[in-house]
């Protein structure tokens, strides 16, 4: 997800660091009120540490391994504003010393994955953790998905950026001058790799290390978690026991509904909000959509939300046939997602059954993510 | 779960190999830059403010000769300031290209345009645009990577910093990144070693979930440890008088020769925009 | 204990807890101007703890700290400018954490600059402690670079630079011989007339002699003993109580909890 420089036109660029830019001074004034002097020493430390974890290698299920932002466990740890800025220190060295993302892209990259990011993080997290005490497993499950929450908000992003540009930007003969992909490429092609394995890297490094310091260090969780009940140490092995099992269900949930949900629209024959304003008119369609929608009749006309809604996304793109490309892109990810699906659930079968075949000690902690 | 010992080993094998990896890289960094070579002897504030210019031109011409062009300059300064191209060749050229070529490489096929060949065994269409459109990228990237490695190889990062400042970058930032950038190596010795004696201590078999409880365990020791060292640095500070603001010492002399050579730089940069804007 | 001229230092009943863990208990202690005094301890006896509160990054929860005869407290020390910044300095036991400069030179210009000396003042001062610490050579080199005895000596001149009234010492010879460390102390010292007060932390009864004239003795936050060196090394028995001899023979409380393994503080 580290644009590179080439991929983006120059205007393209400016508007993104235009866009970090009132971030960046939110996030330094609102660090310096939260941590007055400390924010110097805590961003940089904070920063340096990103830097590792991005090129920690996460192990996730399927046996493949691949690379988290950490956007998701800074949030958590440090809140918005200082997770915000301590990735997008992070980018920028990593941008200089190891050429990942470019310097002009460096706006866009920052505005993706450190500000999207860390807000999406942020938001999704006191969603579900609420306040619920800092040792409480919930708080595990909250940070889980919000890193893949946050590393998906990023990549769309991301994806959009990169596929506006073929549109914007040609030559006299009609080649595209920078990321040649357009937005129904574009968009398929980074989602599945994100709701895939970056999204799941970032989920098992979230929702593991906010398990790790509920055991280790809870007073860090703190932090960033205004309202939350400390608990004492005893009840920190229950609580652990119960992360345990949580994690456990929370696989199973994510594992049923990828699979589920290309099932339930293959079944169907028709995504939900996936016609084309056309469909409206042509009888056949209509009668599959009064199926799916329980029979409630559907308008006759188009309906003319949806039909000024369609022509705002055609309109700007005269070469782009929608309802095919959307459609086989789509069926990608559909089948990207089922897969995905099936080898976790194999996965947490054969775990499951290995724990039968050989009870241990150790059957409780090997089900930690 | 058929994830065996050389599975783990692997996994936390890879890890160990990245982070020496970097380390090593950024030694490497820090020697080519006191060779005497063209970029080391000019003024670090004209060199970043040259190369920058030059970056975004590279990133905002429009004809692939002009930034063929720019490449031509970017390798004479190479060769100029003793970077082994050989060096350039590994870490730079083909990395990109492996990078960049594969994911322009669709682009042949996928960009509607002038047909300009076909693909011998499959038959699939290659057009005009789609070439021309997936030689922007691979040229853009290529040239670009190439300046910034150029930057970064014949520049103390101190001197960066210093130059950051005197460009009038807040000094709040610079600090943050100077100290980023020093702390980013304890922190990756410390992931390094940490990864090095749990290799060592592991013989036995690892399944998924336990390689990723390794991971997140590790990551979160990191965390704490990070969180301690920033209290302990946050001490060291205030110890020696620091209160919330940074100052800095920043002195830097130019040379008739670094104005000429900012000069030599506006005049290339000039010219591609009146060639190929 | 009244004389004429204030101690440096004045501890009453100072008690510090770091998550509910007593680092200091109930401590009373007085350091004369002038004196070196040697704080000697096993891992963990609240040495280091004390060097913080001696240079005001942490403030005891009950008892008094007095500094020169006044009060030392957040709010005297936020009121009362760099004058206490400028006279006491803290040479810390990882010279990592002190290192935080881009380069040598960054390091030692770091605390004048704080201080807002002249340019031309911090200029001379830092290329004259350079030379005195013999690392004028390492002046553009970035502190990862360096060696563990490097950094060490960085450290200790990056507080030298100031050239503080008090140097307070926390395990100076932690990764170092113990000969360059003590070498340097003395050479810091003659350089400067010798007036300094300098308290120095170590478990290290090897260097105890050359650094001080008097020894204290902690345990479990406390002070077990005080007097001249040579009183106090030949105390064998005292020395094994307090961990700083056959310090692996100890045995830990069976169900003590570690809530802060970094602390490594051990409960009896």
């Amino acid at each position: 997800m580290h644009i590179p420089d080439g991929y983006l036109s120059p205007s393209t660029c400016a508007v993104l660091y235009g866009s970090a830019l009132p971030f960046w001074c939110v996030a330094l004034r609102c660090v310096k009120s939260l941590f007055h002097t400390r924010l110097i020493p805590l961003i940089s430390v904070f920063a340096a540490f990103a830097f590792v974890i991005m090129m920690f290698n996460v192990p996730i299920p399927g046996g493949t391994t691949a690379h988290a932002v950490g956007v998701g466990i800074a949030t958590v740890v440090l809140g918005p504003w200082a997770s915000m800025l301590s990735i997008s220190a992070a980018l920028f060295l990593q941008a200089l010393f190891f050429g990942d993302g470019g310097l002009t892209t460096l706006g866009a990259n920052c505005f993706n994955m450190a500000i999207i990011g860390s807000l999406a993080a942020y938001l999704v997290y006191h969603l579900l953790a609420r306040r619920a005490a800092i040792t409480a497993s919930r708080r595990v499950v909250a940070a889980a998905i919000a890193g893949y929450v946050a590393i998906n908000a990023s990549a769309l992003c991301a994806a959009i950026e990169l596929g506006l540009q073929p549109l914007l930007f040609k030559n006299a003969a009609g080649a595209p001058l920078y990321a040649p992909y357009p937005l129904s490429i574009s968009v398929p092609a980074m989602m599945i790799g994100h709701l895939t394995f970056a999204g799941l890297a970032e989920l098992v490094i979230t929702g593991g290390v906010v398990a790790y310091l509920q055991r280790a260090n809870p007073i860090l969780l703190a932090h960033a978690a205004p309202g939350a009940r400390l608990a004492g140490i005893e009840v920190l092995e229950a609580a652990r026991r119960d992360t345990a099992r949580t994690i456990r269900s929370l696989w199973t949930a994510i594992a049923l509904l990828l699979v589920l949900t290309p099932l339930g629209i293959l079944a169907a024959g028709a995504a939900w909000g996936e016609w084309s304003a056309k469909d409206f008119s042509n009888p056949a369609v209509r009668a599959q959509i009064m199926a799916v929608s329980e029979h409630a009749s559907p308008p006759a006309q188009t309906p003319r939300g949806l039909a000024r809604l369609s022509t705002v996304w055609t309109a700007p793109f005269p070469n782009y046939s929608p309802s095919f490309v959307r459609q086989r892109a789509f069926g990608y990810m559909l089948s990207a997602m089922f897969g995905v699906g099936v080898i976790i659930l194999i996965s947490l079968f054969t775990s499951w059954l290995a724990a039968r075949i050989r009870p241990g000690p150790g059957e409780v902690e090997t089900e930690e993510a | 779960m058929p994830a065996g010992s050389r599975q783990t080993r692997s996994f936390i094998e890879r890890t160990a190999a990245v982070l020496v990896d970097a380390l090593e890289r950024a030694f490497y960094a820090e020697e080519v830059a006191h060779e005497p070579g063209f970029l080391q002897r000019l003024d670090p504030r004209i060199k970043l403010l040259g190369i920058l210019a030059l970056m975004i031109t590279v990133v905002a011409v429009r004809s692939l000769k002009v930034i063929a062009g720019l490449f031509l300059v970017a390798l004479i300064i190479a060769v100029l300031s003793h970077v082994p191209l050989r060096s350039l060749l590994k870490r730079v050229w083909v990395a990109v290209l492996l990078f960049t070529g594969v994911i322009a490489l669709p682009a042949l096929f996928t960009t509607p345009g002038r047909i300009a060949g076909r693909l011998p065994a499959l038959g699939w269409t290659i057009t005009a645009q789609g070439l021309t459109s997936a030689g922007f990228l691979v040229a853009r990237a290529e040239t670009a990577a190439t300046l910034c490695v150029l930057l970064i190889l014949t520049t103390p990062w101190a001197q960066v910093l210093k130059a950051l400042r005197v460009l009038k970058a807040p000094v709040v930032l610079v600090t943050i990144l100077g100290m980023t950038y020093r702390y980013l190596f304890l922190l990756l010795e410390t992931a390094r070693d940490m990864f090095e004696s749990r290799r060592s201590r592991l013989v036995g078999k690892l399944n998924g979930s336990e390689r990723r409880r390794v991971a997140a365990s590790s990551a979160g020791v990191l965390m704490s440890k990070s969180f301690d060292l920033s209290s302990e640095v946050y001490s060291a500070m205030l110890s020696r008088g620091f209160h919330g603001e940074v100052y800095a010492l920043d002195e830097f002399e130019s040379r008739p020769f670094d104005w000429i050579m900012l000069g030599a730089c506006a005049l290339v940069i000039a010219a591609a925009f009146w060639l190929g804007g | 204990m009244s004389v004429a001229e204030p101690a440096v230092f004045e501890l009453r009943d100072v008690t510090y807890r770091y998550h509910q863990v007593k680092a200091l208990d109930c401590l009373c202690l007085a350091i004369r101007p002038g004196s070196r005094v040697a704080l000697l301890g096993a891992n963990g006896s609240g040495k280091s703890t004390l060097l913080r509160i001696l240079d005001g990054l942490c403030f005891p929860q009950e008892g008094s700290v007095w500094f020169c005869g006044q009060p030392l407290s957040e709010e005297t020390l936020a009121r009362d400018g760099f004058g206490f910044r400028r006279r006491v300095g803290l040479v810390f036991q990882n010279p990592d954490v002190q290192l935080f400069s881009p380069t040598v030179f960054d390091e030692l210009a770091f605390g004048p600059l704080q201080l807002r000396w002249p340019t031309a003042e911090i200029r001379r001062r830092v290329s004259e402690t350079l030379d005195l610490m013999e690392i004028a050579h390492l002046r553009d080199r970035s502190p990862h670079h360096l060696s563990m005895g490097e950094k060490k000596r960085v450290a200790l001149a990056s507080i030298l630079v100031l050239d503080p009234e008090i140097l307070l010492l926390d395990e100076p010879t932690a990764a170092l011989d113990p000969k360059s460390e003590s070498h340097m102390i003395d050479f810091r010292v003659r350089a400067k007339g010798g007036a300094k007060t300098i308290v120095t932390a170590t478990h290290d009864l090897d260097i105890a002699e050359d650094i001080a004239d008097t020894c204290c003795v902690f345990q479990e936050g406390r002070v077990a003993a005080e007097g001249p060196p040579s009183q106090i090394l030949s105390n064998v028995p005292l020395l094994e109580q307090t961990s700083l001899l056959h310090s692996h023979l100890h045995t830990h409380k069976s169900g003590a909890v570690h809530a802060h393994p970094h602390l490594h503080r051990h409960e009896h």
